[in-house]
């Protein structure tokens, strides 16, 4: 057990070198774009606002010509002690306090997502794996690959336009009906089930092919093995072995791209946010990103990779205790 | 296998069915006026009426806090709001405003010149809230009697007034003991506005109340106003056309199908073209623009009227001459000119760029006199799609006279940035806007605004200079003789036309929607009392206030 914490530690250590790989990526990218936060907010008054306002909201922001070097370094010393700075966008609004009214919907989002397309991909797969050559075979790859390959807005603006909007059965925005209050009770929870549908709806669409693909492809390898002809030739039933014995080893590799798939969702759900008005993190990123709200893009980008960065050491753990053959 | 799917199938149907019953349908219902102005995901709270930026939610800077006087942009008049009267001196280097008698602020305490005072010396302290640089030219500012201000200037600045008139007050005895009120965020805001409680704020809706002690006796007459969130312009569209939002400043394209058609009783917009104009920038520091000549010539070959049907659904009207909107028609001079580089006519273009010994090598395409073709490169913001097709016209009008202008589109920051400093060669953008035409030739033609290639200029951005018009500029900042002013603006138009530095491609409408099912006496055609736009602050104030409910 001993050389499996060691393991752990050695695989934190890399997390960290990556954490702060991408802290510094964040900091210095969203700089290299044309403009500046002050001159954005200017023009987008186009016209209105009188020149002389700059040097206002210069004074506001309280931009100074500090040395870029200089910034990173205050920039990190502000991160180790927690502070994300305030954002302009929104001013005078904490960062802090703005990733935390989004984060929560959009973990349920990618949560709900992520946990429904898993399981309904990896049933699917491991069902016409172990009926390969079957009807059901040689229909849903190919069509389920279809629909993986549409744009994240393209199938969430169909769903919006025909679900939503024309037939009216789901809402086409936000998060609950704003006439409650947000609250423990089966209204709001129901409320809150029925806003997240179309957005998770589209979100499932797109990544069940991939669950489906490699788990077909998995089962297909561990069905060829000697332990299910014997398992088989012992008589056991069919369903025991494709699921205890079959889909429990074919399952192995997709645990560890679970924590990839992470990464890839969070990318879907921005554009599937913005689209179905979901209180999120993705809108408050692309406004931020407009606005080129430096400290704003800063935060979410670090929630964006830490929580990757975590889901993975989860997943490094899962494996360890899934696989008897990691742990020496 | 099956039953898991029949259990999916189960809870599914299960939500849906559920929701059914608790709301019969899926659009949001709300009792307020419900206004689309503000596109956000989320709503923050933040009332600050001072913080530069558009940070604060509509309408706190006009609606929960006032301005002294709202220009009117419709009647061309100032409304006396807080302030009843404007009075300078003979060398109009004094302005006295006499301030209303019958205010107080939502919690009860009385309004007076004490909170004006208040207001400008916060704005002294405090450069962050000077937004329009008030104390560049102000010296001091002092109480007559309680309701009579003075303001001294240290130079004569005459546009001064508007800054003055427009700035939104805030009370003395609450913001005197905030410590930072740049970074206050006013959560519970006490303003002399006709709405001022705060109902309810939650991330998705708020909704505010009117003030229970409004000067206005009898007004308003809308209880409360609801806001709900929409971050995109889509979701903000879909909502009006379900009949969810009652008043709108959107741009929606083709909306007569798509949003009159849907409720032709109910469903109304208006685009009065008040604002100001569209143009296309040539940077003259570049070669052949520098000649007014070739500008002209790029002028005649637009035609304006494809633009204004094509590219803007027919919701606006080819520039004038002066580029100049209907809303600011009284300040066209209507004479006779030689110029008329604002009708399409190709035939002229040809031969002004013949006279420019410009020729036509075999290809088709233009050769200046050192046998080099010409080649341009127009800027737009990219999505920005009515001016990208108007771009995209333009382009193909320059390659019928043999000049080939390409189209690019930038993200809006980095097309701003190359606006600014210069590095562009044609580009599409608005101008200046104010209650006189004296903002939009300034800053078209200062000399004094010109700033070299590379360094950021927030005005003039084609680099045109001209010194007279500085010299117009200076007397009219002098004047408050009206006659005197439009003489002034009158020539500045002048140098325009002969010059034509930046042109003018079609009026930029105001864009407003409202939908008559549960509150009217919006403005329209009929009756013009305010521009209708939710956008227009502080004008927009002049309709919060005669907003009715339906009986």
């Amino acid at each position: 057990m001993s050389t499996s914490v060691q393991y752990l530690l050695k695989r934190l250590g890399i997390y960290a070198i990556a954490g702060w790989a991408a802290v510094t990526l964040n900091f210095f990218i969203p700089r290299m774009m044309p403009g500046d936060p002050v001159s954005v907010m200017f023009a987008s008054f186009r016209g209105k606002l009188k020149p002389e306002a700059i040097e206002a909201l210069k004074n506001t922001f309280g931009f100074t010509d500090e040395p870029l070097l200089n910034k990173y370094i205050s920039y990190l010393s502000h991160l180790l002690n927690g502070e994300l700075g305030i954002s302009t966008a929104y001013f005078p609004e904490r960062v802090s306090s703005i990733i935390l009214s989004g984060l929560g919907w959009t973990l349920l989002l990618v949560g709900i997502s992520l946990v429904v397309s898993f399981i309904i991909g990896s049933l699917i797969g491991m069902i016409i794996a172990w009926r390969r050559d079957g009807k059901l075979d040689s229909i849903l790859p190919p069509s389920f690959s279809f629909i993986s390959s549409f744009p994240y807005f393209f199938t969430a603006m169909l769903l919006l336009y025909f679900l939503g909007f024309k037939l009216g059965w789901f809402p086409i925005r936000h998060a609950y009906n704003s006439d409650l209050i947000p609250g423990f009770n089966i209204e709001f929870i129901t409320s809150c089930l029925h806003h997240v549908f179309l957005p998770a709806s589209t979100l499932i669409f797109m990544g069940i092919g991939g669950w489906m693909l490699q788990m077909r492809n998995n089962m297909i390898g561990t069905i060829a093995t000697d332990y299910i002809s014997f398992a088989k030739s012992k008589g056991l039933s069919q369903k025991r072995i494709m699921i205890w014995y079959a889909a429990k080893n074919a399952i192995l590799p997709i645990v560890t791209s679970f924590g990839m798939a992470i990464g890839f969702i969070l990318n879907g759900t921005i554009l599937t946010e913005i689209i179905f008005s979901y209180p999120g993190q993705g809108y408050i990123l692309f406004q931020a990103v407009q606005a080129q709200d430096f400290q704003l893009m800063q935060g979410i980008f670090l929630t964006i990779t830490l929580s990757v960065l975590a889901a993975n050491w989860i997943i490094d753990i899962l494996v360890l205790i899934l696989d008897p053959r990691t742990r020496k | 296998m099956k039953l898991i799917f029949k259990h999916i199938l189960y809870v599914i149907i299960g939500i849906f069915s559920f929701q059914q019953c608790t709301d019969s349908t899926t659009k949001e219902t709300y009792n307020g006026l419900v206004v689309s102005q503000e596109q956000r995901a989320s709503w923050i709270r933040n009332f600050n009426p001072l913080t530069p930026g558009g940070s604060a939610r509509w309408p706190t800077s006009a609606g929960i806090y006032e301005p002294l006087m709202i220009y009117n942009s419709m009647k061309g008049e100032y409304v006396p709001w807080l302030a009843v009267k404007h009075e300078w001196n003979m060398r109009n280097d004094v302005l006295k405003l006499v301030i209303r008698q019958d205010v107080s602020w939502s919690d009860g305490a009385p309004f007076s010149g004490k909170d004006v005072l208040f207001t400008f010396n916060l704005l002294k302290k405090i450069p962050a809230f000077d937004v329009r640089a008030l104390w560049t030219y102000l010296e001091s500012i002092k109480l007559l009697n309680e309701y009579e201000v003075e303001f001294k200037f240290s130079s004569i600045y005459v546009p001064g007034l508007d800054a003055i008139v427009g700035q939104t007050i805030v009370p003395e005895h609450i913001w005197s003991i905030i410590e930072d009120p740049v970074k206050f965020t006013n959560p519970n805001p006490v303003g002399t506005g006709p709405y001022t409680e705060i109902l309810k704020f939650q991330k998705q809706v708020w909704e505010l109340g009117k003030n229970p002690n409004y000067w206005q006796s009898g007004k308003p007459k809308v209880e409360k106003l609801t806001f709900p969130a929409f971050p995109t312009n889509v979701q903000a569209t879909y909502a009006l056309i379900n009949g969810e939002v009652d008043w709108a400043g959107n741009f929606i394209p083709a909306i007569d199908r798509i949003f009159v058609d849907k409720n032709p009783d109910k469903h109304h917009y208006w685009f009065p073209r008040a604002g100001g104009s569209i143009f296309l920038y040539p940077n003259t520091t570049k070669k052949h623009f520098d000649n007014k000549a070739f500008r002209k010539a790029i002028s005649y070959s637009i035609d304006r009227e494809l633009i204004t049907k094509v590219a803007m659904y027919d919701y606006t009207v080819p520039a004038d001459i002066t580029a100049l909107s209907e809303g600011m028609s009284r300040w066209r001079e209507n004479k006779k000119r030689k110029d008329s580089w604002n009708i399409f006519n190709r035939e002229e273009a040809l031969s002004i760029l013949d006279s420019l010994e410009y020729s036509f090598s075999n290809k088709n395409s233009l050769t200046d006199k050192d046998n080099n073709e010409i080649f341009f490169e127009i800027i737009v913001v990219s999505g920005w799609s009515d001016w990208i097709r108007a771009a995209q016209i333009i382009s193909r009008n320059l390659r019928d006279v043999g000049i080939n202008a390409s189209v690019r589109t930038y993200d809006f920051g980095a097309w701003f940035s190359k606006l600014q400093t210069g590095d562009f060669d044609l580009a599409i953008a608005w101008a200046e806007k104010g209650n006189t035409p004296y903002n939009l030739y300034r800053g078209l033609m200062s000399q004094k605004l010109v700033k070299p290639t590379g360094e950021i200029s927030v005005l003039n951005w084609h680099r045109y200079g001209n010194a007279v018009i500085d010299d117009l500029c200076q007397r009219y900042e002098k004047t408050s003789n009206q006659s005197v002013i439009k003489d002034i603006i009158f020539d500045m138009q002048d140098i325009f036309i002969e010059n034509l530095p930046a042109i003018p491609l079609f009026a930029e409408p105001s864009w407003g929607e409202y939908n008559t099912s549960r509150f009217t006496n919006f403005p329209d055609e009929h009756n013009p009392y305010a521009q209708l736009s939710p956008n227009n602050v502080p004008e927009s104030l002049l309709i919060l206030v005669e907003l009715e409910p339906v009986k």
